[in-house]
């Protein structure tokens, strides 16, 4: 894998006109979809990936394969998008808040029951009301499957505050898919 | 028995953790127990199962085709740049032309700057030394001289910069000295090549753009140096 990684990387240096395209088909789907449902935008998301895939391509020569290149491309991607949303939230004069921060906790009433099948559509819509350190974790984890280990990687927090976001995130959808 | 001793295991429990995997923790075993008698611990695990198993079946949004496209063409279009244009890269692409445009401006300002700190150091001979007209002087002298008045305004403000900024605007000025200097060679060994000049002016228009981006941030902080901190992004080596 890494050995795959570093040598589609070093073609990519080389200026081989497929190796680049090659990255991008194996990645794009994915990372297109984690970026709209992290800034809810398809239009702005087709630019923030743009942005991010010619950061890539100027940084490939720093890429030393310490981690795999998906790992590489998660984590420039989540910078770009959390970038985004802390200017929106500048612009938007609305409290902003860290990964770190524990934030509000779960409701002391028990939440009405979940609906044994959550609805894609009103999953999505609940994902879009999280806070925005939460839903970075939950978007890796529970739907791109990244390990808690790997989330840390990428978002540079400790693997405990992946765990307790993970947490945070899946009892905030509970109360709201639960409404 | 109190739900909240196995909080902790509440998640690895919906991620497919079982006691059967993890034999040598206790607490797996008695949270499986507690489970058993618990409908408030069986709710949660119902629920937060719902959630992850949903989670991980959301459809997929398909990137539009043209984002290949326009992403190769930014990427030609960055390769038929100098490098250290390339370098430089998204860096200062929001701000460039407004800082180019203005910098006609500042000439005027800076040059103004320049002659009142020359009155004020009193220096005769410096006062006393001829200006060339404005007209006969040639663009590369125009700039030389835009970038000197930023660099002692830059160099006043200096202390308004947080230390990490300053790190990063003072590498990139390095580079972009490294630019200036490289089209200065070229234009050396070709005085007639067109190419060489405009790479020298370019050059030196980023230089300007740079400093002025300096001399803004320097302003903008009021004297607060940890107002600028991450404010320049360091060049893409």
């Amino acid at each position: 894998m890494r050995t795959a990684d570093l040598e589609l990387a070093a073609r990519c240096r080389a200026g081989d006109a497929g190796a680049f395209e090659e990255l991008y088909r194996q990645h794009a789907r994915r990372l297109f979809s984690l970026v709209v449902r992290m800034i809810g935008s398809v239009d702005d998301a087709e630019d923030l990936l743009q942005e991010v895939f010619l950061q890539a391509h100027r940084k490939l020569s720093g890429f030393r394969g310490d981690s795999a290149l998906g790992t590489w491309l998660y984590r420039l991607t989540m910078n770009h998008c959390l970038d985004h949303l802390r200017a929106r939230q500048v612009r938007m004069n609305r409290a902003t808040e860290s990964l770190d921060e524990e934030g509000a906790e779960e409701p002391a009433a028990p939440a009405p029951a979940v609906p044994a099948a959550v609805s894609r559509l009103d999953l999505e819509r609940a994902i879009n009301m999280l806070p925005d350190g939460a839903r970075a974790v939950f978007l890796l984890h529970d739907v791109e499957g990244f390990e808690h280990r790997e989330i840390a990687q990428i978002l540079g927090i400790s693997e405990g505050t992946s765990k307790s976001q993970v947490h945070k995130a899946r009892m905030k959808l509970r109360m709201i898919l639960g409404r | 028995m109190n739900c909240e001793l196995h909080d902790d295991l509440l998640d690895d429990y919906v991620d497919g953790a079982r006691a059967s995997d993890h034999r040598s923790d206790e607490r797996f075993a008695a949270f499986e127990q507690h489970l058993t008698g618990c409908t408030r611990c069986q709710a949660l695990v119902a629920d937060l199962t719902s959630i992850r198993l949903a989670a991980s079946t959301l459809d997929e949004h398909i990137p539009p085709p043209r984002l290949w496209a326009r992403i190769a063409s930014s990427i030609d279009e960055q390769q038929r740049q100098p490098w250290w244009q390339r370098q430089l890269g998204g860096t200062f692409s929001a701000w460039v032309p407004a800082a180019v445009a203005a910098s006609i401006a500042l000439l005027l300002v800076a040059g103004g700057w320049n002659a009142w700190q020359q009155r004020r150091v009193e220096t005769p001979q410096q006062v006393a030394a001829p200006q060339p007209e404005t007209e006969s002087i040639p663009a590369e002298q125009h700039y030389e001289q835009a970038i000197a008045g930023l660099q002692q305004l830059a160099q006043a403000q200096n202390g308004a910069l947080d230390p990490e900024t300053r790190a990063v605007l003072t590498k990139n000025l390095a580079v972009i000295d490294r630019a200036i200097d490289e089209s200065r060679a070229a234009l050396d060994q070709e005085p007639a090549s067109a190419l060489a000049q405009e790479s020298l002016l370019e050059a030196l228009e980023t230089k300007v753009a740079l400093l002025q981006e300096t001399v803004a941030l320097a302003s903008d902080t009021g004297g607060q140096p940890e107002e600028t901190a991450g404010s320049a992004r360091e060049l893409d080596q």
